[in-house]
């Protein structure tokens, strides 16, 4: 493993002698400390934090992307200047070599990474501490428990939709409702019965109540720990600036825990945070959580409009479980798993090919990793249902492209799946169990299929250019 | 029964033949090569461009692969990991990193051979020492101009003190003073019993150092051979003498034509060659204090890559000893006599001379005869009424009786004079 090792050396020495590195980190400090001066603007401090935290997690990201492929370059640059001719002279085995340049790659990606997460951790604590306040005390309360938190969430138990279709498909038939339908699809009518029951129940109509239930809501349940609900109301025309009242109680007297009574006067379609006792969990750590489309403020008018809760989060309870710092950590153990793969597609594509068309290759990659997810489902949307690879020439380019896409996904990861900035923004939990798994997919299994073919591949191709 | 040695090097029917990227063929570089080197050979690659000489090489070294033919280095492939860290290969440019200094390079391929630390300094410091350039150690190689650039190339193929050395055109972008040093550090590595391939457009170089040459063209083997039986003129005899009245003159041509019916063809003046000339007034700087950017001194070879080992030496002294059984030819036994002032009693008395030399002695001012090849114990003292000989005659001395051929002893071209 010494070979290994001298040959990562090299690499980062090229790295700061070339001042490739010293470049790079003037760049980012420039970026990631301008920032927080940029985001003054953006209204309250946890708002402006959220900003600050989403702009410079993705540039770093992006930039050090960039990095990683333009390190790369260490590889062609000693095939065409010929420095390799010497190095393969020496007892260094080839797959040594390759696996040496990428670990050369991904120490200082690293140490990289390291450096943006201190000047954005310190950032954070410059803008805490400097952000014009709004209400000072209450600023920094929202920002300690919605953003510099590490926080689960648990969404509330669906009812069962399908069993409230058939007692309702069941009662129709006992009426004769279905008497006189032509070819009547027994069916077709129950599928359509569970959509018109889910929606009629996601809808509150004035004065009307839904009860949420949470199940597994794993909080400290002392007073003093808070927990959130966190929701999110749609409308069907709306004024933008309409505002509607409700009242919100948590806690299940049934279960013997208090009941917390919420009233609350937000504007519709944006997410809104509600903070309670923890106490509020049952001791078998559920949760009953009662909305009330109801005015409870004297002298203002009554919401007369239908209230929708569409969004699978459209409501959910929060509560801490780790701190900001632990969830940095993992999400840059992600980021730095993405880089690991990247590293690998880089010197793949360098051992096979000049290094402008390896940069286009491994961007290319990087693109498509990142939107994996959104490709598939568009290919799946261009598609007509159930048609076949002849029905039409667009039919076959789509089931073409499918096929081609779905094969290299097998080894493409899907990027967006484990991009876990925004669940950091928002102060998530970025979980153990996900970062094992990106480790895993991503780190491990995916990159280490790509560093074994650039192995491969390098060890069977002539590092001397035709020279007779 | 005698022990076959095993070959550095063994091709057979080696080809190698450039395609285009539909994999038609292009360019057939090498065609059907057979080539041996056996240990302690310095063989000389010569060919003009495109003759196949690189790619040679480059095949020997795993860089290439053969298009069909078999290649052999120790026994083994060449891709072999093992075979390689017994090999030192300086390319036809030296391929550095521009980023290391000069010290840091050493270092770093003295790390890809796992060199222990301590071996790594050493031979650094030494190495950096023998290419003159310990005062530019932490110097990037990029600032270099191409003849340092050269030297430390030439430093790094000898870190790992390499069996077999193979040396890519060695001394391009050298100053005269930097070739003579490579040619003296090739000699000196060949009488260690390193095997050394030597590829070179200079053709005076490797006439200077290598025993045999494989002469390329077009990718075949055009000539191969002992370079003395391939040059010697066997139907012409030289003969150098003080400088001659016209009448001794006119007296030797009356006394050929009425003896041998035969004219003298060329009578002139031995000239030094430039390179002596050029050594000497550089000397002359330096003994001045004369101050420059570039190479200082150097030249001096670190020991750990003259030792030899038990066996070697024992096999050098055998091969000595027999070589003194047989009588030496008059013509070297006159130049040993040109070379250090003193007649030599015998060829045995001489090869003594040699292993003294060899082993790092002070010969004994009245050799005994030996039978059997010992090692001497003690250096014996030198007689105060006997001049030591200087080192570099010495050196000659050796060069001649290892069948090499002493720079600057009037081999040059000789300036005609008239009759």
């Amino acid at each position: 493993m010494s070979v290994v090792w001298t040959v990562a050396r090299q690499l980062m020495a090229e790295c700061v002698r070339m001042k490739v590195a010293v470049v790079f980190v003037l760049l980012l400090a420039l970026l990631l400390l301008g920032l927080p001066f940029a985001v003054q603007k953006h209204g309250p401090l946890t708002d402006a934090v959220q900003s600050f935290l989403s702009y410079s997690l993705s540039a770093t990201g992006l930039l050090l992307g960039i990095l990683t492929v333009f390190l790369a370059r260490s590889l062609a640059d000693e095939m065409v200047n010929r420095q390799i001719l010497v190095v393969m002279a020496k007892p260094v085995p080839r797959w040594q070599f390759i696996l040496g340049k990428w670990v050369g790659m991904n120490v200082l990606n690293v140490v990289f990474l390291a450096f943006s997460a201190l000047v954005i951790y310190g950032a954070v604590y410059y803008l805490r501490a400097t952000h014009p306040p709004v209400d000072e005390e209450l600023d920094r309360t929202r920002l300690a428990e919605e953003v510099l938190v590490a926080r689960q969430a648990v969404q509330f138990r669906l009812p069962d939709f399908e069993a409230m279709a058939e007692r309702e498909f069941q009662r129709r038939l006992e009426v004769g409702a279905y008497d006189d339908v032509m070819d009547f699809d027994a069916a077709k009518e129950r599928q359509r019965l569970a959509k018109r029951v889910e929606a009629e129940w996601r809808v509150v109509g004035p004065y009307e109540v839904r009860v949420f239930q949470f199940e597994n809501v794993l909080c400290d349940r002392r007073p003093e720990s808070t927990l959130q609900i966190r929701y999110k109301t749609e409308v069907y025309n709306y004024a933008p600036d309409e505002v509607f009242r409700a009242v919100w109680w948590i806690g299940d007297p049934e279960q013997g825990t208090p009941v917390y009574e919420c009233r609350t006067r937000h504007i519709v379609g944006r997410y809104h945070t509600v903070t309670v006792p923890a106490d509020a969990v049952a001791p078998d750590y559920t949760l009953t959580v009662r909305f009330q489309n109801r005015n409870p403020f004297a002298g203002e008018p009554q919401f007369r409009n239908v209230i929708e809760f569409l969004s699978r989060d459209g409501v959910e309870v929060l509560f801490g479980v780790g701190t900001f710092e632990g969830n940095l950590l993992r999400l840059l153990v992600l980021m730095l798993c993405k880089l690991m793969f990247l590293s690998a597609v880089a010197l793949l594509a360098t051992t096979l090919f000049s290094f402008p068309v390896a940069c286009l290759v491994a961007f290319t990659i990087y693109v498509l990793a990142g939107t994996r997810g959104f490709i598939l489902e568009s290919l799946d949307f261009a598609s007509a249902d159930q048609a076949g690879w002849f029905t039409s020439a667009k039919e076959f380019a789509v089931h073409l492209i499918r096929s081609v896409y779905s094969t290299v996904s097998v080894i493409l990861p899907d990027f967006g799946y484990y991009d876990g900035v925004e669940t950091l923004v928002n102060g998530r939990n970025v979980t153990l169990r996900w970062v094992l798994e990106g480790v895993v997919s991503v780190g491990f299994l995916r990159t280490g299929c790509l560093l074994g073919l650039a192995m491969l591949l390098f060890h069977r191709r002539e590092v001397s250019e035709v020279s007779v | 029964m005698a022990r076959r040695v095993l070959p550095v090097v063994q091709t057979a029917g080696l080809c190698k033949t450039f395609k285009d990227f539909w994999r038609r063929p292009r360019v057939e570089a090498v065609k059907n090569l057979d080539l041996e080197i056996r240990p302690g050979e310095v063989v000389g690659l010569l060919g003009p461009n495109g003759s196949g000489k690189t790619t040679t090489i480059k095949m020997l070294l795993g860089l290439l692969y053969p298009t069909r033919g078999r290649i052999s280095l120790f026994g083994k492939a060449p891709t072999d990991v093992a075979v390689k860290s017994r090999i030192g290969f300086l390319p036809e440019e030296s391929y550095l990193y521009r980023f290391l200094g000069a010290q840091e390079t050493l270092d770093h391929f003295g790390r890809l051979f796992r060199l222990p630390t301590h071996v790594r300094r050493d031979r650094t410091e030494r190495l950096l020492d023998m290419v003159g350039l310990r005062h530019q150690a932490s110097r990037p190689v990029g600032e270099f101009s191409k003849g340092m650039a050269r030297r430390i190339g030439l430093a790094q193929a000898l870190i790992n003190d390499p069996e077999f050395l193979i040396l890519d055109e060695p001394t391009s972008g050298l100053d005269p003073i930097g070739s003579r040093q490579i040619k003296d550090l090739v000699r000196e590595l060949g009488r260690k019993g390193k095997t050394i391939l030597l590829s070179s457009h200079i053709l005076a170089d490797v006439e200077d150092v290598c025993n045999r040459v494989v002469i390329l063209y077009g990718g075949l083997e055009r000539a191969q051979g002992d370079i003395s039986a391939l040059l010697s003129q066997k139907d012409r005899m030289q003969l150098t003498t003080p400088v001659l009245t016209p009448e001794t003159l006119a007296e030797v041509r009356r006394l050929l034509h009425e003896r041998e019916q035969a004219d003298v063809l060329h009578v002139s003046h031995p000239r030094d060659r430039l390179e002596a000339f050029f050594l000497r007034i550089v000397e002359e700087a330096q003994a001045a204090s004369v101050g420059t950017s570039g190479a200082r001194g150097g030249g001096v070879v670190p020991e750990f890559l003259k030792k030899a080992t038990q066996a070697d030496a024992q096999e050098v002294v055998e091969s000595l000893i027999a070589a003194a059984r047989q009588p030496l030819p008059a013509q070297v036994e006159s130049r040993r006599e040109r070379a250090t002032g003193e007649p030599i009693e015998s060829g045995r008395e001489a090869a003594r001379a040699v292993i003294d030399e060899l082993l790092g002695v002070q010969p004994a001012p009245a050799a005994p005869e030996v039978d059997e090849p010992r090692l001497p114990v003690e250096p014996a003292p030198r007689p105060a009424e006997a001049p030591r000989a200087a080192p570099r005659a010495d050196r000659k001395v050796i060069e001649e009786l290892l069948g090499g051929t002493p720079p600057g002893e009037g081999e040059g071209p000789q300036k005609e004079e008239q009759p």
